[in-house]
């Protein structure tokens, strides 16, 4: 991209300025991170996210971590992670004052996102379908572990279900099969989910422009996380096998070699040694020779791509040895300056003092009550025609009520009949 | 539902993207996945290959019919471009071009294919596409209300704007790596590209916004997505715990492989069953869910130990409780785990393996989400649809992925106005 950045905080050079999302109203009745995930990435675009909790608050509450380790509905850390810049009201949607209230809302609004699965959603008198037939022009988006129909409509997931039911699971662990798969961290099925979630609701903003009608989304997390087993599925559909896992790298038909080094300093490296290409041969050897320690991988004999491959081992002893004798940061930023494709296993911590986010000005100070300054992750989206939004901290629960309620209901009242 | 192989001449499209055109530069991975999205949604999406130098995806050894199975990294030396699984699950619904962009016809012949379309996408390596001459600013001159979405590893600004990424490299340097694994070992991180899939839905995402600003203001613009970025995004909680609390990752107890710490459910993992590597996971959160697991096991003797008796004790004594668990799992398969579970409430799944999602998932087989559509030279084959249904928008599967150089004569000849004797001539010199 030339020189201009897109960044978060400079001046667009779009001709209206305004983001795709400014002026829509977003209900969110979800509380699973699913749903909430796909409220957030439309907040950090600019939508206007309602988010309507039941009393006591949304379940997300009460999940740490939390601030100080004092379990605290308004200090929940997840709570905080999928809520940025939404708006709170509470709503007691087991009583039909309060549906009514939340059909006031439905009315005034273009987009809502619900996590309440099939069953859960027949109780309440909210099933996806009626909302779409009493709201036409409104887009029912709804995140649920398995999807509102079939067979296992009705089961309960959670994060490890999900990933576990949905395939990719199966590809991550170890290389002693022993050891059972081992969950990734970070909640990758709901953001898996939500991602699609996110999609739904554009093409569906995108269709409801041309025929002025909303429509159901009806997303699975289960088979979210199905079709995202990379490599899995395709070596299943094709050749008919099924991948094995290996530490912290592809699964594969086959066993390949270990990808990770670890360093001098304790911490690992990512570097998959592909021997078949000449250019990063030549600077994988040339970088160990600078150090002192190519041992005989500079012979004249090495240039054969069938003597090295029969000498995978050796090689990879070498590059064993030498990573061991540097630290993880000088091996990536080395590794990468020869255009070897090397990633250090960043800690979550190490991210803020990356010079690359921070020239990018990734991370965005949230001012939150009574804890100050809190840097978030920004928008993962950047154009040049707008800027993403600058939301607040998440609400406090209930936050909202009264200017929410207030000016909906009086602005909705002329299409409802009055209140 | 397999179309037949003879209409695959490109016609009238369906879906909301229908009238975007697409000049698609992508190749591996994120790019391919996410103008797939494009292409199944109505647009014209026409994939650019250099014959000398195809897609990566047509030359990996995942091919029907093959007697032994060979893993990414033992390609043969001469394969059939036309064979390879996993361009025809990236690439279905594509149209294919050819064209040499080191040859000056080829450039100008991109320059005539952008300027037709609305919309430029690319995920080489930094510089390519300026070395082209395609930067923003000329994609503008040619097309002033263009799309041009950029998908890189680091983001197109930046002091690692040119450093080299793919899924692996993404996942470690953003942290989710590190993330996942058993305390006191070495990561386990991902067994798969999870961030080509992750950031390649972001991608998608981020050209939808862009259609859609440019249908309410006539506006284009430049999209740049950083993989790592988006990786961050994903991080969960912890990103706000390892900063607030002042908390590091590098501890003894963390990560937590397969045990959940907020909240502290028990059990909480993945249990061996009957068969070779063969697993099931249970999740229980709380008191209400353990009685209906106690129910299920036929409340045995050990569930009376004072060490289980509430769940807080229950999460203290894992290991205990982790062994009377696996001794119940041992003896039954993953499904029968857990449809018996499910049937009482309680959260289990078998761990499936990409055999069992295709094979033997009701779920996956009454929604529909894996279709077939057939291809000349591999014949019916099995994709990866969409995970959602929509009740008025529908994908359109129309055909699997393109042949190299499938729709050059429609593309050059019916869309850029080019003669039989030119696209002849072109081809005879190497630039289509």
């Amino acid at each position: 991209m030339s020189e201009q950045a897109i960044d978060h905080s400079h001046d667009h050079s779009g001709v209206s300025g305004r983001t795709p999302y400014e002026g829509l109203r977003i209900i969110e009745i979800a509380t699973e991170p699913g749903g909430e995930d796909v409220g957030q990435m439309m907040v950090l675009m600019g939508a206007d996210v309602v988010k309507v909790e039941p009393p006591g608050g949304a379940s997300g509450r009460f999940i740490g971590p939390f601030v100080g380790d004092e379990p605290d509905p308004e200090n929940s850390l997840n709570f905080w992670f999928y809520n940025r810049g939404k708006q709170s009201i509470v709503l007691d949607l087991t009583t039909e004052t309060d549906r009514d209230r939340l059909h006031v809302l439905l009315e005034g609004a273009d987009v809502v996102i619900t996590s309440t699965s099939a069953v859960e959603s027949a109780a309440l008198d909210l099933r996806a379908e009626s909302l779409s037939e009493r709201h036409p022009h409104l887009i029912v988006a709804s995140v649920t572990a398995f999807g509102l129909t079939g067979p296992w409509a009705d089961y309960k997931a959670s994060e490890l279900i999900s990933l576990g039911a949905g395939g990719p699971l199966m590809s991550c662990g170890y290389d002693d099969h022993s050891i059972p798969p081992i969950l990734p961290g970070g909640n990758q099925s709901a953001h898996t989910a939500a991602a699609f979630g996110h999609i739904g609701i554009l093409l569906a903003l995108l269709d409801r422009r041309r025929t002025g009608l909303g429509q159901v989304v009806d997303v699975s997390v289960h088979e979210a996380a199905a079709v995202t087993c990379e490599l899995a599925n395709p070596y299943w559909f094709y050749p008919r096998v099924n991948v094995q896992r290996q530490t912290c790298r592809h699964a594969q038909p086959t066993p390949t070699s270990p990808a990770l080094f670890q360093c001098a300093d304790g911490r690992y490296v990512y570097f998959a040694l592909v021997l078949a290409d000449t250019k990063p041969w030549h600077s994988l050897v040339s970088w160990l020779g600078e150090y002192g320690l190519e041992a005989d991988l500079g012979d004249p004999e090495f240039a054969e791509v069938s003597h090295r491959q029969a000498r995978f081992p050796h090689i990879q002893g070498v590059v064993e040895v030498f990573f061991l004798l540097m630290d993880a940061n000088t091996a990536y930023h080395e590794g990468q300056a020869r255009q070897l494709p090397i990633g250090i296993l960043n800690a979550p911590e190490d991210l803020f003092d990356d010079e690359h986010l921070a020239a990018r000005q990734f991370f965005v100070p949230v001012d939150v009550d009574g804890v100050g300054p809190v840097p978030f992750p920004g928008a993962p989206f950047r154009f040049s025609a707008f800027a993403a939004a600058d939301p607040g901290p998440a609400p406090h629960l209930d936050e909202n009520s009264l200017s929410v309620l207030s000016t909906t209901v009086s602005a909705a009242a002329p299409t409802t009949g009055g209140q | 539902m397999t179309n037949p192989v003879s209409t695959r001449t490109p016609g009238r499209r369906t879906g909301p993207l229908t009238g975007v055109r697409v000049a698609d530069f992508c190749w591996m991975g994120v790019g391919a996945v996410a103008t797939r999205l494009l292409a199944d949604f109505g647009a014209e999406v026409i994939k650019i290959e250099d014959r000398t130098r195809v897609d990566m995806p047509r030359r990996l050894p995942i091919y029907k019919g093959q007697g032994k199975a060979l893993s990414y990294g033992e390609e043969l030396s001469n394969p059939d471009p036309n064979m390879g699984g996993l361009f025809n699950n990236y690439s279905r619904n594509k149209l294919g071009v050819t064209i040499n962009m080191r040859t000056p016809e080829g450039r100008e012949l991109a320059d005539r294919l952008i300027t037709k379309s609305n919309v430029v996408t690319e995920n080489f390596a930094p510089g390519v596409m300026e070395r082209w001459g395609l930067t923003f600013a000329r994609l503008q001159q040619l097309n002033p209300s263009i799309i041009y979405a950029r998908m890189s590893g680091y983001g197109h600004t930046g002091p690692h704007t040119e450093y080299r990424s793919y899924g692996p490299v993404v996942q470690a340097v953003s942290g989710l790596s590190h993330i996942s694994g058993l305390p006191g070992r070495e990561p386990s991180g991902w067994g798969l590209s999870y961030m080509d899939n992750l950031a390649a839905y972001y991608n998608s995402a981020a050209l939808l916004m862009a259609i859609l600003h440019r249908e309410e203001t006539g506006e284009g613009t430049e999209i740049d997505v950083s993989a790592v970025e988006a990786g961050i995004s994903l991080l969960g909680p912890v990103i706000l715990d390892v900063k607030v609390n002042k908390r590091s990752t590098r501890r003894d107890d963390y990560p937590t492989g397969n045990r959940l710490e907020h909240p502290h459910a028990a059990p909480h993992g993945v249990y061996p069953c009957a068969g070779t590597d063969r697993w099931a996971a249970i999740a229980v959160l709380d008191q209400s869910e353990w009685d209906l697991l106690v129910d299920v096991l036929g409340s045995p003797d050990w569930v009376n130990d004072p060490m289980f008796c509430d769940q807080e004790s229950r999460f203290a004594h894992q290991d205990e409780l982790d062994t009377h668990i696996s001794a119940w799992t041992l003896t039954r398969t993953p499904h029968e785990v857990m449809d018996v579970l499910q049937a009482r409430g309680v959260r289990a799944a078998a761990v499936q393996t990409a055999e069992d999602l295709s094979e033997h998932d009701p779920q996956i087989a009454f929604r529909g989400t894996f279709f077939e559509l057939d291809h000349p030279v591999i014949g019916p084959a099995l994709f990866e649809g969409m995970p959602m249904q929509m009740s008025r928008t529908a994908p359109d599967n129309w055909r699997s992925a393109p042949l190299v150089a499938e729709d050059n004569d429609y593309v050059f000849g019916e869309l850029l106005g080019l003669s039989a004797d030119e696209r002849g001539e072109l081809l005879d010199k190497g630039v289509i």
